[in-house]
């Protein structure tokens, strides 16, 4: 009896303890892009790594240009829907009129902001300004100057991360699960994916919308959308930016207006 | 009856292992690496083949593109150009490899990166005394990248982690089917694994010591300059620990260096075996002052507002050993200043107008010279220093003000 209980807590312990979390922020007055417009995606940061017996995270090269590959093939295809015009930026020199320095300037600024709103958003660190007033952030006028230069209406930043367990972890975590049959029960972390995106309006130089999406498991073996594949890829896109939410003005007059 | 056996094997194991961490503690200075037994790991021109040092690669080419066009960067190309020759010089068979670059950071450090490129602070600049001493340096962190330190770690540390994981989850699984609590001797194995990490990188640290004062003694440099740098710092450290009433850190098991003396006597020993009897050294060190010349005044304005009077005045005098001039006598008078302590703004004084005796005496000398002869009642003379200030700072952002002094 005392046995079947704690198979079924496992059980629900098991379901609950992976699971796939989103939560994005969005300017009062957003409104997703849609029709002819061009956006820009700086330099996408993706790095798969393998998780080792220890639980370390090892970076694989080859994993890693492989999930990049399909990730900007997933981001392509979801922009052209929207009717979007997308370029990717590599590298710094790429972009025809900005310099390297100014391009590492507005990356650098953007990081310091994307942190500012994780600590302020996301990390319960709240600030009485920034209280009922959606996303309140902006990149400033060197946000807008990249856009007058270069005619973008968008900026897209993007980060992810992903890890595939060796086959060490994976043994590793069924006997810790298994040990709990035998009163020890030791539940290794299973492999872990973090993706995080924000768009700044070109033209305001706002940041307007930002997303978080993480997914993991507590068994590692069990995954939730490997970014090497085609499909792993195009779910990691869908769910960090396929739903975009209007901000909450712009909410409120279309429920006026309905 | 077994709960007190077990009992007594934990305290015994308490003891083993205080008896094993007080052991560890005094073997810190562990064993000197002989330079003799230390040759290159890599060939010219070297390309990551396994799976694990490519991942590692790949990572770091985002880190330079991030160095490289960092804001920090000093990009004046005499100095850069300056010390890439040197990296040239002590880089061993990777020497056309190796990019260097320079940040403006005020303190004493210099690191490599796993794909050959080496970061050096300007903290590093205002320290070395000589070319040696700064190709002493830059020749140990190429020691890092020529033994392939960062892949070794990486491994080690992989390989440790999976096997303290494994050992861990059996003694569990053991303890549990037997029905004895292992736990203890988990936390002990995993105290033993984090000590057991930190003592291979000072295993690291103490290979790119041997490696880097080989090659610098073979690039033509006296190695007994690398010895002398940590002499200078633990003088720095000792001074700046005593102005602020505390004691110098010696070194522990918790570290991912040799301790600075172990550093300094080992390197000693080196130098010995090293040194060409009969050879007289040049060290270089007219080339390396004309060419961080122009730079110095901003590296000891950088040091003098970190607060550190203590660590500032130990350098200010460690530099004067070579001669004293206006800018060292213009900034040991900053480091009083700013210090502020009784007394401090008579000594000050004292060496402002020590400084505007020499004929390369910083304009803010001749201003702050001129502050203090105000001070003094001595106006004429005062008006006098101001109108040299002006005369060689004329668009200085209080010319007004001066001005308006000198009436």
């Amino acid at each position: 009896m005392l046995k079947r209980g704690m198979v079924a807590a496992l059980a629900v312990s098991i379901a609950l303890g992976g699971c796939v979390q989103t939560r994005q922020f969005a300017d009062v007055q957003f409104s997703p892009p849609t029709g002819d417009y061009k956006l820009l995606v700086l330099r996408p940061d993706v790095t798969v790594g393998s998780l080792t017996t220890g639980g370390m995270v090892e970076p694989r090269a080859d994993w890693t240009a492989q999930a990049r590959e399909r990730i900007i093939e997933a981001l392509r295809a979801q922009q052209a829907a929207r009717g979007g015009n997308l370029t990717i930026v590599e590298h710094r020199n790429q972009l025809p009129g900005v310099s390297e320095q100014e391009l590492a300037d507005i990356e650098r600024l953007n990081f310091a902001v994307d942190q500012s709103i994780v600590d302020h958003k996301y990390l319960g660190d709240t600030l009485p300004t920034k209280r009922r007033v959606g996303l309140d952030w902006t990149l400033g006028a060197d946000a807008v100057r990249l856009g007058q230069k270069t005619g973008y209406d968008y900026a897209l930043f993007l980060h992810a991360e992903d890890e595939v367990a060796t086959g060490g972890r994976i043994a590793l975590s069924v006997l810790g699960i298994a040990g709990c049959f035998i009163g020890f029960c030791a539940p290794s972390s299973g492999q872990q994916q973090l993706d995080y995106a924000s768009l700044v309006d070109l033209r305001t130089g706002q940041v307007v919308w930002f997303n978080v999406v993480t997914a993991g498991s507590q068994v590692a073996g069990i995954k939730f959308g490997d970014l090497r594949t085609p499909q792993g890829a195009a779910q990691m896109v869908d769910r960090l930016l396929g739903r975009m939410k209007r901000g909450r003005a712009v909410r409120e007059q279309q429920r006026r207006g309905s | 009856m077994c709960g007190r056996c077990l009992e007594l094997t934990r305290r015994s194991l308490l003891v083993g292992g205080g008896a094993a961490a007080a052991s560890l503690q005094t073997g810190v200075a562990d064993a000197r690496i002989r330079p003799a037994d230390m040759t290159p790991l890599i060939g010219p021109g070297f390309k990551p083949t396994d799976r694990d040092e490519q991942g590692l690669w790949r990572e770091m080419d985002r880190v330079e593109e991030e160095v490289a066009g960092s804001n920090l960067l000093i990009t004046d190309p005499k100095i850069t150009g300056y010390l890439k020759g040197i990296i040239g010089a002590v880089g061993g068979p990777a020497a056309k490899d190796f990019r260097i670059y320079l940040m403006r950071i005020p303190e004493f450090n210099a690191m490599m990166f796993p794909t050959g490129f080496a970061v050096v602070f300007s903290g590093l600049l205002l320290r070395m005394r000589s070319e040696a001493q700064l190709a002493g340096v830059i020749a140990h962190e190429a020691g890092h990248f020529l033994r392939r330190h960062m892949i070794r770690s990486w491994r080690d540390q992989r390989r440790k982690s999976d096997i303290f994981s494994v050992a861990a989850m059996a003694a569990g699984l053991g303890g549990a089917g037997a029905g004895v609590w292992l736990g203890d001797y988990v936390q002990l194995a995993q105290l033993g694994t984090i000590l057991s990490l930190f003592s291979y990188s000072r295993e690291m640290e103490a290979e790119a010591d041997a490696m880097g004062i080989r090659n610098m003694a073979a690039a033509g440099y006296d190695p007994m300059e690398m010895s002398n740098i940590w002499q200078q710092l633990i003088g720095e450290e000792d001074a700046s620990a005593r102005y602020r009433r505390k004691r110098r850190h010696k070194g522990g098991i918790f570290d991912t260096h040799p301790s600075s003396d172990a550093r300094m006597a080992d390197m000693k020993a080196d130098a010995l075996e090293l040194r060409a009897p009969g050879k007289t050294y040049d060290n270089g060190r007219q080339r390396y002052l004309a060419t961080i010349g122009p730079t110095r005044p901003t590296l000891l304005d950088d040091q003098v507002k970190l607060n550190d009077p203590g660590a500032s005045q130990y350098l200010i005098e460690t530099l004067a050993l070579d001669g004293w001039n206006g800018l060292l006598r213009y900034y040991e008078g900053e480091v009083w200043r700013l210090r502020n302590r009784p007394g401090d703004d008579v000594r000050a004084e004292q060496s402002y107008a020590a400084a505007v005796a020499y004929p390369d005496a910083p304009a803010d000398a001749w201003r702050w010279h001129g502050v203090s002869l105000m001070k003094q009642g001595r106006s004429g003379e005062a008006k006098a220093a101001f109108t040299r200030y002006l005369s060689m700072k004329p668009d200085a952002p209080d010319a007004a003000w001066v001005r308006q002094m000198i009436g």
